[in-house]
């Protein structure tokens, strides 16, 4: 193996390492910097990206918001309510 | 009907109620809000600077009008409470019993939420506390997060990445599977690794977010994500191939 290629693989392990931080937007700028950089060189780390990528978006599109069901919300709505008055006239009564 | 027209002003000094939820002796335990008050940086900048309840002082404030504010503030959120509880307890049930507790919790300690800084966050705190104190004891489950398979994901990733060629096969039979299967996949995990996933993929929570929502530390939050992902992978490609998208060939490369 060449030095160059071992070089090449030392930069692999690193961006794999790392890769999941750069998909979250969380890799610090030096970080981030090199790691795009070795991406736009390195096949095998882009595709690992998009693939990191991909599952991200799989989850968001997966887990879209759904509707509460009305009877939870006037539910919280009636226990809130009943708080407040609940609140008021406990307090007003040692008056 | 307002909560305002249920309630008389009232202008007395500010004795804590009796505010009581299904035995919780202490809602707002816990609920300090520091780090997270400045870093607006998953919030869309709304009307910040004209919304009077970001403008709110919490002492000078009556219980009607904090009600009232906790209802135009919270309400909104209703669906995205609901929709994490669904996926963190996995049954519409559960799911409504935890998101009940959520807002009776967050109401009782609504003082304590600082005006302005990130309601949906405090409240996404609330809904984990609780679900961790109540449902986890109750179906105490056993926690994917074995210790055997912790930290050597650094040394199954960088084997993982000497396959190479096929992989966007793979990856484009994941992109076609139906959300069924994500859910499905989602709801396998262990539970901290699901809503760590939860919290960044689908809210778009940073990190220190995550940790502040999660009480945990931020190298913890990364690990919960590094390895939930790994797990959700795992579980894709075998419904993947269990669907005939893929074949062993194509993972095996």
């Amino acid at each position: 193996m060449s030095e160059m290629e071992r070089q090449g693989d030392a930069d692999c392990a690193q961006v794999v390492l790392r890769l999941f931080e750069y998909v979250d937007h969380e890799a610090a700028e030096e970080d981030g910097r090199r790691i795009r950089q070795h991406l736009d060189e390195c096949g095998s780390c882009l595709r690992e990206y998009e693939r990191d990528l991909l599952l991200k978006a799989l989850v968001k599109r997966a887990c879209n918001r759904e509707a509460a069901p009305e009877t939870l919300r006037s539910q919280i709505m009636a226990r809130i309510s009943t708080l407040q008055i609940t609140t008021h006239v406990v307090r007003d009564e040692p008056r | 009907m307002t909560l305002a027209s249920l309630a008389p002003a009232d202008t007395g000094a500010r004795v804590p109620g009796p505010l009581r939820f299904a035995g919780h002796s202490s809602p707002g335990a816990g609920l300090s809000w520091t780090t997270m008050t400045s870093d607006e940086a998953t919030e869309p900048p709304t009307d910040e600077a004209t919304n009077p309840d970001h403008e709110v002082d919490v002492e000078q404030e009556t219980e009607s009008e904090r009600a009232e504010r906790f209802q135009r503030e919270a309400m909104p959120l209703l669906d995205q409470m609901y929709s994490a509880a669904l996926r963190t307890t996995r049954n519409p049930t559960d799911a409504e019993d935890l998101v009940q507790e959520t807002y009776a919790k967050a109401f009782a300690a609504f003082h304590q939420y600082r005006p302005g800084t990130n309601l949906k966050a405090w409240m996404y705190r609330i809904l984990t506390n609780t679900y961790i104190n109540i449902y986890r004891k109750k179906q105490r489950q056993p926690l994917e997060s074995d210790a055997a398979e912790v930290e050597d994901y650094q040394l199954a990733r960088a084997a993982q990445h000497t396959s190479t060629g096929l992989r966007s096969a793979e990856a484009e039979a994941l992109d076609h599977l139906p959300d069924s299967d994500v859910k499905k996949a989602l709801a396998s995990i262990g539970e901290d690794f699901r809503m760590a996933v939860y919290l960044a993929d689908v809210e778009g929570y940073s990190y220190k977010e995550i940790a502040e929502i999660m009480d945990t530390p931020i190298g913890t939050v990364m690990s919960r994500l590094h390895r939930g992902r790994k797990q959700l992978r795992d579980l894709l490609t075998d419904y993947a191939l269990e669907r005939g998208f893929i074949n062993e060939a194509t993972v095996k490369s």
